[in-house]
């Protein structure tokens, strides 16, 4: 007869390796479905499906293409300074506030900023627009770059500052010239983790862009002018078509799902790169 | 800023240039709450206790002073849900954290761990529509109703599961999204447990199970800040839900009933919410609850971690 610690080790083992493969599998099912589902749709529609606005979803592309470059352009580069200050000034009482709000951010249902958003800008403009929508996505995006600032700040040795310090540079020489250049792997992981995040964001654009989808937003002359517009967006697409009835729309979904994927596995795979080249 | 004093003059000037943005950023959480509360007063005074005590969601149409509005099904299908999601994920989430850190070769181990990275980063709409095309269907099949001919006569089990579209479901593809979130907050724990602690453990002879079970009592409240944390995350997801739960307010002890949550509630009910007075606010006191609750896990979350980190040195 065995020694029942042992068979209690084997079954303890056997159960712990078999939940870790139950918890992964799932997202593989996911990304296959997603792969498998979205190219049939492209291969059945063809490539109008992504390129057409009237039965395609040309609209939602290029809103997503908008809108996560401009929520960039709006979030992260006051995501660098203020996780710059919480790094830099951290035994400062206004740093520990910002850091515990900044984490708070964090945990704050993304539909709740949509709806702030709603309010103070939607409804005052009286229309939804891009700009609404970016500005939405850059407070999504705002604590995850943050938190990647300020690690990466807080990982550079201080025998750099001390360097600059001695050869008389000023604190602010040292932060953006010395330690922020060596810190830019992770602050560029930061900045690439946030523009991905803003790409797949659903909930804040319920209530801020429109969804406008059959025209493009193209309606003023000035082209800066055009993220006045409302617009739309690939997961408020997928999300709206998945719930119709008829399979064409079931079709743009994967569709979109596929092109979404796609574009957060690029952009993983770049942070990968970049991580990778620290290390060694 | 009393560390201000003690600066120079050109450090004074990077404090007070980068200053501005911080400011921004509290601003922004302070005008959150500020708005969350404002928008949410009017339904507050006129429905009081209430809109948490009822069920009905009736917006009238012909005379819109008459709309009633209760929030309890839609509480009670998040709670539910996110419940779920959490006793589900939590066993999985113990095993992922003991298998990385003691059973798997260096390259197995960053494996696993980019597989969860992308779990954690996949857009939560495409988690969405798989639940809606893939896992409602094949639960509903291959669980629900086998579990409901066979144990039918436990109430959890007990109506028949029409649709796979239900608090079931719902908890089911949350616990899936939360996976990833759980394991980084349980890893971290884990890891900051000393490594005399470990030696201990294997010097009096423990097998792996005995030396697992003393290593997950030292990472306990590390655990627990963990499934906090992604019950947080699971009350406050919004789209995937709403595709999953079924968007029906009841309340029902059976998991195999169509359920709403408070944020599908919101997302589905959003649109319609400026032509009757009231919903709008209604919308948002629920919104104010789902900020509470995130706070409130967060909150806990962050004390749990650093007590643990106090207790053991």
């Amino acid at each position: 007869m065995a020694d029942p610690r042992i068979i209690k080790e084997k079954i303890f083992l056997v159960t712990i390796f078999a939940l870790t493969i139950l918890g992964i599998l799932p997202v593989f099912h996911v990304l296959a479905e997603v792969i498998i589902k979205g190219s049939e749709a492209i291969a059945k529609h063809g490539l109008g499906i992504l390129t057409s606005t009237s039965n395609g979803i040309l609209a939602s592309l290029v809103g997503s293409a908008i809108l996560s470059i401009l929520a960039s352009l709006l979030g992260i580069p006051l995501a660098i300074a203020a996780g710059l200050f919480v790094a830099e000034f951290s035994d400062t009482k206004l740093a520990k506030i910002t850091r515990v709000v900044s984490r708070s951010l964090l945990e704050v249902p993304t539909v709740l900023l949509g709806m702030l958003v709603y309010i103070i800008m939607v409804v005052p403009m009286g229309s939804f627009s891009l700009l609404a929508g970016a500005i939405a996505l850059a407070l999504v995006m705002l604590p995850y770059v943050m938190v990647h600032v300020e690690q990466a700040i807080e990982s550079v040795p201080p025998i750099y500052r001390e360097a600059g310090y001695s050869i008389g540079m000023t604190r602010a020489e040292v932060l953006l010239g010395v330690v922020a250049g060596i810190a830019r792997r992770g602050i560029a992981t930061g900045v690439l983790m946030g523009f991905a995040k803003a790409m797949g964001e659903t909930a804040p654009l319920l209530f801020t862009i429109g969804a406008a989808r059959t025209t493009l937003p193209c309606s003023h002359s000035i082209p800066l002018a055009n993220v006045l517009d409302p617009g739309d967006a690939v997961p408020l697409m997928i999300f709206q078509y998945a719930q119709m009835p008829q399979k064409m729309y079931h079709d743009m979904a994967w569709a979109g799902s596929l092109i979404l994927v796609a574009a957060f596995l690029a952009v993983f795979i770049a942070v990968r790169l970049l991580v990778k080249e620290v290390k060694t | 800023m009393s560390a201000s004093k003690t600066m120079y003059r050109s450090d004074k000037l990077l404090y007070y240039s980068l200053l501005p943005f911080a400011a921004i950023v509290i601003a922004a959480f302070i005008m959150l709450f500020a708005i969350l509360g404002y928008v949410s007063a009017p339904a507050l005074r006129k429905y009081g206790i209430s809109l948490f005590t009822t069920t009905k969601w009736a917006p009238n149409e012909a005379n819109p002073s008459k709309s009633v509005y209760g929030l309890l099904a839609p509480l009670f299908g998040t709670l539910v849900s996110s419940a779920i999601a959490v006793l589900l994920a939590l066993p999985v989430t113990v095993s992922i954290v003991l298998v990385i850190e003691e059973y798997s070769p260096e390259r197995l181990r960053e494996l696993i761990g980019s597989i969860i990275e992308v779990m954690a980063g996949l857009p939560t709409i495409v988690y969405g529509l798989w639940g809606l095309e893939v896992l409602a269907p094949f639960l509903r099949e291959h669980v629900y109703s086998p579990l409901h001919q066979l144990l039918g006569f436990i109430p959890l089990f007990s109506c028949k599961p029409i649709t796979g579209f239900n608090l079931a479901t719902a908890g089911v593809l949350l616990s899936i999204m939360i996976l990833p979130y759980m394991v980084a907050v349980a890893r971290d724990a884990y890891r900051s447990i000393p490594f005399t602690y470990k030696e201990a453990a294997l010097t009096i002879g423990a097998t792996r199970y005995e030396y697992a079970k003393i290593m997950m009592g030292l990472a306990k409240p590390g655990i627990i800040a963990a499934a906090l944390l992604g019950f947080g995350r699971a009350a406050g997801e919004t789209v995937a839900v709403a595709l999953v739960v079924g968007n029906v307010p009841l309340v029902s002890g059976c998991l195999f009933k169509p359920a709403y949550t408070i944020s599908s509630l919101i997302a589905n009910q959003f649109s319609m919410a400026p032509l009757y007075p009231y919903m709008m606010s209604v919308l948002f006191t629920g919104g104010l609850v789902l900020l509470l609750i995130g706070m409130a896990a967060n909150t806990v979350a962050v004390i749990m971690i650093a007590r643990a980190r106090k207790r053991l040195g």
